[in-house]
């Protein structure tokens, strides 16, 4: 292989794979090994196809690594170097972890947004699977007018993913497990860590200051579960505690954010009462002498959670909203800044009237005025309305008909006289009211059956994808009018022509089974 | 709700009305009460509605811009109303520098420090004495000129006194409707200055009036401590230095001075008889007759007596025991130990002439703190018509209403006059919208002889599975009450340790009270941005405290209130035991009654909070099966009464789940303007047939 030119960034010796001897060489884009002897690689991964590597925990006796590819496969990797095994695998490890991040964002986004496509669009999926995987057509003219669709169309959704945010509990996701001897074991993930990191920012910039120059990443894990910055209500805290300064950090956040006060002028409590008068004059029900000195430590702990909760959850909203205000944050910021001096009563008006309005404003009142929508123009709304209905011989009546009859027959109500010298016999009545209550000889007609009560819902499942497949199938016909490139008239006459056999054929295969099965 | 307000304005009475919020209330009050002034001038002159808080009292007058807006665009002539809302100068100042000032407090205090006659004096002497220009400029032009016709909210007058450069605060007004808080009408220190012109022919509606009891008491009440005493001390040390000056200097100004507080104090009493002013609750009118007492005529037997006074306070504040005695007692311990009479003492502070309604507890520590020395000399006040009495004695109509005001026979007991109407009023509903639950929990905690609560363990677990099932099929907001906020804390305390907020927490994001007013209003603001941004959260609050008083959670921001026990008030406490045995002795309202109906007007509020006109929906569960029982249930509002059947009592944790479900699934569904017409919406020839009219004849009737 032309390995020649690439840059090589580490080279281990002795390490197996598939039982096999051999070097891993970590080499600029791609990872490579190559058994012992032979100068080619029969292992090589572009780090871009790499979705994550896993270590073996620390106490196994066999030191490996495993890399995860993005189709799913992996390579393992096992260094049998007696003396510097753990090393190895720790350089090979630290190397990766370098690495892999910057090609992750070259990594395959074709496919990666193919493959989102398909996930969140099941209708797609079903799609992708009658056409493509059945061969009906290649997966590259399926693709061709999607994804230029949905480029076209939106090119920043793609790109512009939605952040998404920070569950609630990630904290209480982790839950501990006793591992038997008197220890915890914490399971972290890549994402519960990246939370923790979103959420506090303080646990961020110890992390990267600490590590790992002065502890290693588990040293600094067991040490922030330790701290009673995880375990919020104990209040003792270490001095030499690194995450004791989180908490200050973290305090004065809560502070600064308490000082910044609200913007919405209806909830802040601050301005809520609108009495001149201090405190000695009436009751003030709150008790002033309530400092920390005269509480007990139960009651200081427990005011501790509440504030931790508050806290919490604050941090966890504005992690979810950080990336997507920051410029409206910074506009609000400036602006709040001056908004101490004379200009807050300029800037601050807006907002309120804004609220107020939206409180005395009663939706029901207002006159709707929302933009007019197409009204559904319907030949036949019956049709539309109860879908097909098996076609019988009987005389077809619309919903108009049955409309006029109606009227009608009111029409003649209204007008109704007794004639009582001429009404039926009692017999002939009652006979008539038998015939027409529920179960009568009249009224069995009226108990249709509609359609999709008929067929079972597989075959319609199987139906409506064919129906959509053939859909798919027609768009691509179309879309080929005007012909104007010798492409499209081949793919007209050529094989799109084929493709529509095969559909046909597929339909056929159904309509015979359905057949079949019916009988 | 027309007719009867109606009557009520056609023979000056006063009335007691209940009706649910958001179904315009407010509104209809005002259209009519403007109506009435527009169609007789001279019978109604002035419309005061006072309000609560500062959003109400804004939003009242956003709705009476609406109202006039309409008017004019119907009769297509502008009218001349002018409307204005007042508060403090915090609200209204806007003198760059003073404004930026947080807290009420400072703000006066720097107003008065560059407005006040002496400092403005200084200036003219020496003119690098700041003042606030805003008053210059008022004082100097702006006196004289009127204010032209139209609506005023707060900011409006500040834009006002912007452009014209003059102060809004001191616009001096002739309103034709006035919209300002309670205290301006009830505390007798501030009506004295702003309320006392009012006219006799005025109508005043008291909105959200469910406390007013309590801001009765309140404003006649008054808390010493050391700290007080302290600093009153150095207070008149200062007079005393002054006057020791001034009498060096001036002895003949200083006669003038006092001679002239002296006849100032008797031109009060001649006006007061004309009735020209508001009579003021705290001093009635013999007891200005007799003006100042011969002995504390002068300057220095002034202070003396100041002194005297001040020292006597402080030496009762060095009790070791809790002391409580009447307002006769107090006045003979005060006469044998420093001599002082009980005449003059009513002339400073003539509240003791309704001594007996006053009770004064002197406590040298708090029950939960007994071993720090905190004294504190309560001079309570225990009936709440002393201060509204000179209300209803001098306006024709005084209208007392609030979503919550149930049982309606209670208020003109306590308040102690007889209204014209009373009538609660429930909402028609094109939908059942709300969705009350009584929980079978039993009684969770019993209240010892000090603060240490009892806890029953399983309850609270029991309280946290109810929770966290709500949380996970309530979408949006929840907000729960609990009855005081030490038992939250405890409760937050044991649920965190088991485990219980962390599975919530997989649900909808927590936010909880605190005591601090600042971080609780953060707290809601982030609450409220959670329940925007679909996330959902739960909002943990305390019965009584400011979020229940004054947050409406509407719409999103409140899909489910849950009460956690039944907010009985903390019943040791010593102030509260003294009003219970006056309301007894005075009003035969038993001690039980009185409690029930604190709690369930709390209740009430609490659940109310969620729920803000009809299209908003909202569960109402009341964890307790206290609530279950008809003293319980009797006392709750009527449009919440209605809705509460057997079915949905005594339930447990699923069945309340199951209905909260079908509930919320129900709700869930659009809920257009074509569902409400003809039921809970009316078009005008709807409104006017004849049909309909009928009905709100009969409706009228029934109450």
């Amino acid at each position: 292989m032309s390995s020649l030119s690439e840059e090589v960034l580490l080279v281990v010796k002795k390490v197996r794979q598939r039982k096999q001897d051999g070097t891993l060489y970590l080499m600029a884009e791609r990872i490579a090994w190559g058994p012992e002897g032979k100068d080619r690689f029969t292992v090589s991964h572009l780090y871009a196809d790499i979705r994550c590597q896993k270590i073996s925990p620390d106490g196994k006796a066999k030191i490996q690594l495993q890399l995860v590819l993005h189709t799913g496969e992996s390579t393992t990797f096992h260094f049998s170097n007696e003396s510097s095994a753990l090393k190895d695998r720790d350089a090979a490890k630290e190397l990766l972890q370098q690495l892999l991040p910057k090609f992750k964002k070259k990594a395959n986004k074709e496919l990666e947004e193919k493959n989102r496509m398909l996930q969140e669009d099941p209708v797609l999926f079903q799609l992708y699977k009658d056409l493509v995987v059945s061969q009906v057509i290649s997966a590259d003219e399926f693709w061709a007018n999607r994804l230029g669709d949905i480029n076209n169309a939106d090119p920043t959704s793609s790109n512009n993913k939605q952040e998404v945010g920070i569950s609630g509990a990630f904290l209480a996701d982790i839950r501990p497990q006793t591992d038997g001897c008197n220890g915890l074991r914490y399971n972290l993930t890549a994402d519960i860590i990246e939370s923790i990191f979103r959420t506090y920012p303080a646990v961020k910039e110890k992390y990267s200051e600490n590590v790992p120059h002065n502890l290693t990443e588990k040293e600094f894990w067991t040490r922030f579960f330790q701290s009673h910055y995880f375990h919020r209500d104990r209040i003792n805290t270490g001095t030499q505690d690194i995450f004791s300064e989180c908490a200050k950090q973290d305090e004065k956040g809560l502070k600064s954010m308490v000082v910044q006060g609200v913007k919405n002028p209806l909830v802040d409590l601050l301005s809520l009462e609108d009495k001149t008068l201090d405190e000695g004059y009436g009751f003030c029900k709150t008790f002033p002498s309530t400092s920390n000195s005269n509480r007990t430590v139960k009651e200081s702990s427990n005011s501790a959670i509440i504030k931790r909760f508050n806290h919490h959850s604050a941090m966890v909203l504005a992690a979810g909203s950080r990336k997507g205000e920051t410029p409206a944050d910074h506009a609000s910021e400036t602006s709040s800044t001056d908004g101490n001096s004379r200009d807050s009563d300029f800037f601050q008006p807006p907002v309120k009237k804004v609220k107020l309005q939206e409180v005395i404003e009663y939706e029901d009142l207002q006159r709707e005025n929302r933009p007019k929508t197409v009204a559904l123009n319907l030949k036949k709304s019956d049709r539309y309305a109860h879908g097909p209905v098996p076609l019988q011989s009987q005389h077809y009546t619309t919903s108009q008909d049955i409309i006029n009859s109606v009227n009608y027959i009111r029409h003649e109500m209204l007008n109704y006289k007794p004639n009582l010298t001429q009404v039926l016999s009692s017999t002939t009545a009652s006979s008539a009211i038998a015939a027409l209550s529920p179960g009568g000889v009249l009224m069995q007609a009226a108990t249709q059956q509609a359609i999709n009560q008929m067929v079972p819902t597989e075959v319609q499942g199987e139906l409506k994808h064919l129906y959509a497949a053939a859909g798919e199938l027609l768009r691509h016909f179309w879309s080929c009018f005007p012909v104007n490139t010798p492409f499209l008239e081949e793919k007209l006459t050529g094989h799109l022509e084929e493709m529509l056999q095969t559909a046909y054929r597929k339909f056929h295969i159904w309509q015979t089974r359905r057949m079949l099965r019916k009988t | 709700m027309k007719d009867v307000a109606f009557i009520e304005l056609k023979t000056t009475g006063h009335g007691v009305l209940e009706m649910p919020s958001g179904t315009g209330k407010t509104i209809s009050l005002l259209s009519l009460i403007v109506a009435y002034q527009k169609a007789f001038p001279l019978e109604v002159t002035k419309l005061i509605y006072c309000s609560r808080t500062v959003p109400e009292i804004e939003k009242v007058v956003e709705e009476l811009r609406k109202l006039m807006e309409f008017y004019s665009k119907q009769t297509g002539e502008s009218n001349n109303f002018l409307a204005l809302a007042l508060s403090s100068r915090k609200n209204l100042c806007i003198h760059p520098e003073v404004s930026a000032l947080r807290f009420g407090k400072e703000v006066d205090g720097k107003c008065h420090s560059l407005t006040a006659s002496y400092i403005r004096a200084q200036r003219h002497s020496t003119p690098d004495v700041p003042v606030c220009r805003f008053y210059e400029e008022f004082d100097a032009v702006g006196r004289q000129v009127p204010l032209p016709a139209g609506i005023y909210n707060l900011d409006d007058l500040k834009d006002f006194g912007r452009r014209k450069g003059w102060c809004p605060y001191y616009l001096i007004l002739h309103a034709n409707i006035v919209v300002y808080s309670y205290h301006y009408l009830l505390d007798p220190k501030i009506a004295d200055l702003v309320s006392k012109e009012l006219a006799k022919n005025s109508v005043v509606v008291f909105d959200e009036a469910h406390n007013i009891d309590n801001v009765c008491i309140d404003s006649m009440s008054v808390n010493i401590t050391r700290r007080t005493l302290d600093r009153c001390h150095t207070n008149v040390d200062t007079l005393q230095n002054t006057i020791q000056k001034i009498k060096e200097t001036d002895a003949a100004k200083l006669k003038m001075e006092y001679r002239r507080l002296v006849e100032g104090l008797k031109e009060a009493n001649v006006a007061r008889e004309t009735d020209v002013y508001l009579a003021n609750p705290v001093l009635p009118d013999e007891i200005l007759k007799e003006a100042v007492p011969g002995n504390i005529r002068t300057a220095e037997h002034f202070v003396g007596f100041l002194k005297r006074f001040l020292e006597y306070l402080k030496s009762r504040l060095r009790v070791q025991h809790v002391v409580q005695e009447s307002a006769p007692q107090f006045l003979k311990d005060i006469f044998d130990k420093v001599c002082i009479d009980r005449k003059p003492l009513r002339s400073v502070s003539a509240t003791l002439s309704y001594f007996y309604s006053f009770t004064i507890i002197i406590e040298p520590f708090e029950d939960r703190t007994p071993t720090i020395a905190n004294p504190v000399l309560h001079f309570s006040c225990m009936d709440p018509s002393i201060a509204i009495k000179p209300v209803f004695q001098r306006f024709q109509s005084v209208i007392i209403t609030s979503g919550t005001l149930s049982p309606l026979d209670i208020y003109p007991r306590i308040l102690d006059f007889r209204p014209v109407t009373m009538a609660s009023f429930t909402m028609t509903l094109a939908r059942t919208c709300l969705c009350p639950l009584v929980c079978n929990y039993p009684q969770t905690h019993t209240f010892k002889n000090t603060l240490t609560l009892t806890l029953v363990d399983s309850v609270i677990r029991n309280y946290g599975n109810l929770l966290l099932e709500m949380s996970a099929i309530v979408p949006d907001g929840i907000v729960a009450f609990f009855t005081s906020y030490v038992y939250m804390e405890n409760i937050v305390a044991s649920w965190y340790e088991q485990g219980i907020l962390e599975n919530i927490q997989r649900n909808k994001l927590i936010f909880i009270e605190t005591p601090d007013a600042a971080e609780t209003s953060m707290a809601l603001e982030k609450y409220q941005e959670a329940c925007e941004n679909g996330r959902g959260a739960i909002l943990l609050s305390v019965a009584r405290g400011k979020v229940s008083e004054g947050i409406d959670f509407v719409h999103h921001f409140g899909r489910a209130v849950i009460m956690f026990g039944v907010p009985y008030v903390y019943t040791q406490s010593r102030i509260l035991k003294a009003r219970l045995e006056y309301l007894r002795d005075q009003f035969q309202i038993r001690e039980n009654d009185f409690l029930t109906f604190d709690a369930m007007r709390h209740a009430a509020q609490c659940v109310g909070r969620a729920i803000r006109g009809k299209t908003d929906y909202g569960l109402m569960i009341f964890a307790d099966k206290r609530y279950a029982r008809a003293d319980k249930r009797g006392k709750l509002p009527r449009w919440i009464q209605e809705h509460i059947n057997d079915g949905s009592l005594n339930l447990t944790v699923d069945e309340a789940v199951q209905l909260s479900k079908h509930f919320l699934r129900q709700m869930a569904q659009p809920f257009r303007q074509e569902d409400q017409l003809g039921l809970s919406l009316l078009t005008l020839e709807q409104l006017e047939s004849e049909e309909m009219l009928q009905k709100i004849a009969k409706i009228a009737h029934q109450t």
